[in-house]
């Protein structure tokens, strides 16, 4: 299924929608979203992946290159990712250096 | 064993994947190493792309096949770009995978994932191609 990311800036927060399958095809469009918002006073990242069905390293890679790119003040959320997106997640283990979490706001 | 070929840009990745997620339903994997064989072969796939064609800036094919050997599932990958074999480089260890994302080096975790993913995987160059190889063990 093609790829599609839709972000959307609210004060100091960056939130981004993305469905269907990141491989290294489209982390190039993923990782354009993350440069356009590096300039910005931005705190935190919130990516919604209910609808991404796929993740290669290629996504693991935007997601180093965003914190590396934005700041180590960047909090970066990953909010329902399924399960076997989350499973690479933790095998590579980045689940350490972000916030898994089911809704954002987080209660 | 039929033999399916692609152009060998990263255009091609989705319809390689797809094809992986075609055999492993063929031979009745489930949905957990049926993802972890489609994420394997992307990965090595896009290796194939990036590094043996696109960085050299040669055109080149990607060609699949499959066959149950012995209860196993085997998907081979050949492409005729310079002999490369991923198991020769260095993977993540244990301290790399535990770093903030601050220290992180940006590469090898594509083949870390491949290994970790399939059941076996194997590489070898023969008759001039690189031929990688994926096996899954079938329940």
């Amino acid at each position: 299924m093609a790829f599609t990311i839709q972000t959307v800036v609210e004060e100091q927060t960056a939130k981004m929608t993305l469905a269907g399958e990141l491989d290294s095809l489209s982390a190039r469009v993923f990782q354009t979203e993350i440069e356009k918002i590096a300039n910005q006073p931005i705190n935190e990242l919130v990516l919604f992946m209910e609808k991404l069905d796929f993740m290669s390293s290629a996504g693991l890679r935007v997601l180093i290159f965003s914190k590396q790119k934005v700041g180590s003040h960047l909090s970066i959320y990953i909010v329902k990712a399924q399960e076997l997106i989350l499973d690479t997640l933790e095998k590579t283990g980045l689940h350490h250096s972000v916030n898994i979490v089911d809704e954002y706001p987080v209660l | 064993m039929e033999t399916k070929s692609f152009p060998g840009t990263v255009d091609s990745l989705d319809s390689i994947r797809e094809y992986a997620g075609q055999v492993a339903n063929e031979v009745g994997l489930s949905k957990k190493p049926t993802y972890a064989l489609k994420l394997a072969v992307d990965e090595i796939a896009t290796n194939i792309i990036l590094y043996g064609f696109e960085r050299v800036g040669m055109e080149g094919t990607i060609e699949m096949s499959s066959e149950v050997v012995d209860g196993k599932l085997m998907l081979v990958i050949e492409d005729a770009a310079a002999p490369f074999d991923p198991l020769a480089r260095e993977l993540p260890n244990e301290e790399d995978l535990t770093q903030t994302l601050e220290e992180r080096e940006i590469g090898g975790l594509g083949i870390f994932l491949t290994i970790n993913g399939v059941d076996e995987f194997r590489y070898e160059f023969k008759d001039g191609k690189n031929r990688n190889i994926f096996v899954m063990n079938l329940e």
